[in-house]
């Protein structure tokens, strides 16, 4: 037994000694070291991603190109869960392991009116100096306006390039159906309300989503919260201020209507249905429609290619006009590091990226809508959201940062309703949701 | 009782050299970035090097207990720790004891069942919440096919707030009953064969067996399962993460630190790195369970010393 | 060495009437059973999973699967990487389960016994061990600053200590006999021999469920090698599954394929060790 014990402590030692020979090797370069590489050196670019199966298929499609055209470059592609990118940014950013990250757009920054709040991670990251002013570079300039200045800047400096929006307030419907049951396609709320109920005498459910996780029944009606505020931001500052309460009348008209959103058009047991099975279940027939972001398109075309949709703002509202909005959000950018070895490299890599051709295949690949004003909108998801473009708003959550106290149910969201939540009368809702967010403000008064 | 029998002078120090590894690594692994914790508890600390700490004292305390209704919110949530605690401990650790001492009596097959009921421990936590996920699927699933041949139903994680939290504490214990057991049955190899003997010879019933020989002499072992049970229970969030996500009315204390160190609270979909904030929460779950372990602890020391001696 | 197997099961079976005898066996044996269906239901949801195609489990996740779908595990094998991942995985359970049984019972040894002064309150300071908060940022700070980041052996020292396993192995130690020390330092053996080549066998129960604990911890293990080892080739398997989870629905057959196999080793370490967990405690050592 002893031998045995002693045996393994030296294979063990031996091991080890191994194993760090082979670490060292791979140590992260000197911060500080900004020369360029001279020609014909070898570099690593170290590239961090969020784990996201048609885009991370489309980056390693892309790095292979780009090392063949150059290549003294080796990429280095890691892949996180979507919940670890924050931390693992963080540590790698650190530890100056990584060159290029991968960002969400910039939002929730702190504004004047907030009392209290912190600071937003990418704002933490840019004052600490993590993250790369790459705002002399000549790459940006491929991308519109409002996306550098909306997703990418702070202070007056731009750090990231915003690859794509997504909306995540419009409702997708099975035109078979609609058709067949003479249905009109709604754009104003009560014509919804009709749709749903033929649906309902047809004996067919009107909505579906994935109510066991959660948020996607609160996601789906972001469109109903939208129409009644078209400007969310200001929906943010009213609620900061005073002037608006998630008990006043306008409010209350909206939870009523989620009400009915939550217990009559979604279909009974969606409470049980998870995330990523609903596209599978609007797609195969069974229900109506489907309030959901562009991101679940390419999830329904896998799942059925020859069924036909369509795509429509969530008509939230009675009078038409005001349902011509979506509302979404600035998903995945890229930054640099600031410390980075090899900045020559990685700007080498945004600027293959951030060309024309390039970008506009990554935008088809992973279907998001397009930042660059010159990408086309060729898929299926592009051509149901182009009339709507040019009111392309930000959505409350990426405006929202909730005053420290305040208590969970200070938001907007449908799902607190039965038989997702526990609630089942509008104004019992909305006087529990405004106490909330009070509480929080009159903590920080 | 406390006499060392392995020499003098030098020979004494034996002990403490060999033991100094396993307390320096200790020290430096665990300890050192707990300690790290505490201190970062009392100041608004980003966790990114290079950004502005500055010294706060209780006030991240102070938000958590007491600003708002977010406070209440969380006092709350400690209560459910303590719900789940009780519940998934003393069933748990019945449940683990029961199927041991069945386990142990060498019937056939009894290699199968031990595997069998291990399997949850090997898979991780993520696994057993994608299989209960699964089996308990509202729309057709297994269980919601046995239920109705029960004539009820369930909406599982699905419900109400409490429904949903019953199905998590029970499948808490089902994925740890495993290592209750195996602590029990090596527990009970410790009592020699020559005891069980002795008293069947004496004619006690198998009841007056188990009070009178196998309970006492499982004491170490009933002390291990209570202490790790109590402690695991007051901690767990892993299954609540897979389960049921960020649902209010259902969060434990484990539940919200992590989202808390993640990110992933309701102030703003962005996180905000507030590492002073989490360090503060995790040691309030920290403090519950000393409080609560410590005590339990001390009171099975001193049961064991009445027993044993 | 073990004496137990040829006497009648304890505990549970009293008398000597035969109908008794009956009797109880049955009562265990349903009860057995139907904490078995408990178990065996639930596992077999992935097992059923591991077999169907994508496309019919988007359309019904718990029907039973209609083919055989091996292709899965194929999958997996290969697209998570399992041979180069699957070794990583395997170096780093063995070195740092080794390292750690082998210090931990030098620590547990001599707080059991009362051989340290204070041991008491090392015990304690242990069992507080169980209730220290998660620290996974300070914890980066300092491994960085200690140069072990992305480094296997820095992120073999995570795993080297484990306070549950103290707990397991002080009480279990308590179990043995004092007397064996005694006898032993008159035979002349050191104390470090003594617990090498005495102790060690004696608790193998408690060394073989700690064993398996510790093991299945570093195997499972997703958020650690996330932070602490960033290149490619230190990756364990559990890193390398990320390839069959999506951001909003993940690739569930081929994972649970890949869960399966990945299993496999963990599985087989237990039923190798199950045999010294069941193993007694050498009766004959003291009366010998």
């Amino acid at each position: 037994m002893r031998k045995t014990i002693l045996f393994s402590i030296a294979a063990l030692v031996i091991f080890s000694m191994l194993l760090s020979a082979c670490g060292s090797s791979d140590k992260p370069a000197p911060a500080g070291a900004t020369e360029a590489p001279a020609a014909g050196q070898k570099v690593t670019l170290k590239v961090l991603v969020h784990q996201n199966p048609p885009m991370v298929e489309f980056i390693e499609a892309f790095n292979k190109k780009f090392t063949e055209k150059n290549p003294n470059i080796a990429i280095d592609l890691a892949v996180v869960n979507a919940n670890d990118l924050s931390t693992v940014t963080q540590t790698r950013l650190t530890a100056n392991d990584v060159d290029v990250v991968d960002i969400f757009g910039f939002a929730n920054a702190a504004q004047p009116y907030m009392k209290n709040v912190d600071p937003p991670n990418w704002q933490t990251l840019i004052q600490a100096g993590y993250l790369m002013d790459i705002s002399d570079q000549a790459f940006i300039k491929n991308y519109d306006e409002a996306t550098i200045k909306d997703a990418g800047s702070y202070d007056g400096k731009v750090y990231a390039i915003n690859l794509g929006r997504v909306s995540y307030s419009g409702i997708y419907y099975n035109k078979d159906m609609f058709t067949a049951n003479n249905v009109k396609v709604p754009t104003t709320w009560g014509e919804l309300v009709t749709a749903c109920e033929t649906f309902a005498a047809a004996g067919t459910p009107c909505m579906t989503a994935g109510g066991k996780d959660g948020w996607p029944i609160f996601v789906g009606a972001y469109g109903l919260t939208g129409a009644l505020y078209p400007d969310q931001s200001a929906l943010v500052e009213g609620l900061w201020t005073g002037s608006i309460k998630w008990n006043d009348a306008k409010a209350l008209e909206m939870w009523e209507k989620m009400k009915v959103y939550a217990q009559t058009m979604m279909e009974a047991g969606a409470s049980g249905i998870a995330g990523d099975a609903a596209p599978g279940r609007f797609a195969s027939g069974a229900v109506a429609m489907f309030p959901g972001g562009t991101w679940y398109a390419s999830a329904i075309e896998a799942a059925e290619p020859t069924f036909e949709w369509g795509y429509i703002p969530f008509p939230g509202s009675d009078n038409a006009e005001d349902n011509k909005y979506l509302f979404g959000k600035y998903d995945q950018g890229w930054a640099v590091a600031a410390k980075t070895p090899n900045k020559d490299a990685a700007m080498l890599y945004l600027t293959e990226f951030s060309e024309a051709a390039n970008y506009q295949a990554f935008a088809n690949a992973v279907g998001f809508i397009p930042t660059q004003a010159t990408a086309t909108l060729d898929t299926q998801i592009g051509k149901e959201v182009a009339p709507y473009l040019a009111n392309f708003r930000v959505g409350y959550e990426q405006y929202w940062v909730a005053p420290k106290g305040s208590g969970q149910y200070a938001n907007p969201f449908a799902s607190y309703f039965k038989p997702f939540g526990t609630y089942d009368s509008a104004q019992e809702l909305a006087d529990k949701v405004q106490a909330d967010l009070q509480s929080g403000l009159d903590a920080n008064k | 009782m406390n006499g060392y029998y392995f020499g003098q002078g030098r020979a004494r120090w034996s002990p403490y050299l060999l033991l100094i590894p396993g307390i320096l690594i200790y020290f430096l692994i665990a300890m050192g970035p707990s300690l790290a914790t505490t201190i970062y508890s009392f100041t608004n600390a980003t966790g990114i090097r290079g950004a502005p700490i500055q010294w706060v004292g209780l006030d991240n305390y102070r938000e958590f207990l007491f600003m708002g209704q977010a406070s209440l919110d969380n006092i709350a949530a400690l209560g459910r720790t303590l719900v789940f605690c009780f519940f998934v401990t003393t069933i748990q650790f019945s449940l683990g004891l029961l199927v041991a001492t069945l386990v142990n009596q060498r019937l056939k097959g009894t290699n199968f069942f031990r595997t069998l009921f291990f399997m949850p421990v090997i898979l991780g936590a993520v696994i057993q919440g994608l299989i209960w996920s699964l089996f308990l699927y509202p729309l057709g699933g297994p269980m919601a096919k046995i239920l109705e041949f029960f004539g009820t139903s369930s909406e599982f994680f699905g419900g109400q707030p409490s429904e949903a939290f019953a199905w998590v504490i029970a499948v808490q214990i089902w994925a740890n009953m495993g290592t209750t057991m195996i602590i029990f049955i090596s527990g009970l190899q410790t009592i020699p064969s020559d005891m069980y003997e002795a008293a069947k010879i004496d004619g006690a019933s198998s009841w007056q067996v188990f009070k009178n020989v196998t309970w006492p002499l499982l004491t170490p072992s009933v002390n291990t399962n209570l202490l790790l049970n109590i402690i695991g229970s007051l901690q767990a969030w892993q299954l609540f993460l897979v389960l049921l996500g960020y649902r209010n009315g259902t969060q434990v204390l484990g539940y919200l630190i992590y989202a808390t160190g993640f990110g992933q609270t309701s102030g703003s979909v962005t996180s905000s790195f507030r590492q002073g904030y989490a360090a503060a929460a995790s040691i309030i779950l920290f403090l519950l369970v000393l409080v609560l372990g410590l005590t339990a602890q001390t009171l099975l020391a001193r049961r064991e010393k009445r027993i044993l001696g | 060495m073990s004496t137990l197997t040829t006497t009648k099961s304890p505990a549970i079976i009293g008398g000597t009437k035969h109908n008794k005898v009956n009797w109880a066996k049955i009562l265990s044996y349903a009860v057995l059973i139907i904490f078995a269906i408990i178990y065996a239901g639930p596992l077999l949801m992935l097992v059923n999973t591991a077999f169907k195609t994508l496309p019919s489990f988007m359309k019904d996740a718990v029907s039973i699967t209609d083919s055989l779908n091996f292709k899965n595990f194929v999958d997996a094998w290969n697209k998570a990487n399992f041979p180069r991942y699957l070794t990583n995985t395997l170096i780093y359970t063995v070195s740092a389960t080794l390292v750690y049984l082998l210090t931990a019972v030098f620590v547990a040894f001599p707080i059991a016994r009362g051989y340290v002064k204070h041991a008491n309150w090392i015990l304690t300071m242990f069992v507080i061990a169980l209730f220290l908060p998660p620290a996974l940022i300070p914890q980066f700070q300092l491994m960085l600053g200690l140069g072990l980041y992305n480094n296997p052996v820095g992120y073999i020292m995570l795993f080297l200590t484990n306070p549950i396993g103290i707990v397991i192995l002080v009480n279990y130690i308590k179990s043995v006999p004092k007397e064996l020390d005694e006898a032993a330092a008159l035979d002349g053996c050191s104390y470090f021999r003594f617990v090498l080549s005495v102790v060690f066998p004696l608790i193998q129960p408690a060394i073989a469920t700690v064993a398996v604990l510790h093991a299945i911890g570093i195997w499972n293990e997703l958020i650690l090698p996330t932070i602490y080892l960033t290149s490619q080739e230190y990756y364990p398997i559990t890193r390398g599954m990320i390839v069959f989870q999506g951001v909003y629905g993940s690739n569930w057959p081929t994972l649970a394929a890949a869960v399966l196999i990945m299993v496999l080793p963990m599985l087989l370490f237990f039923l190798l060790l199950q045999r010294y967990i069941i193993s007694g405690l050498t009766q004959g050592a003291v009366k010998g």
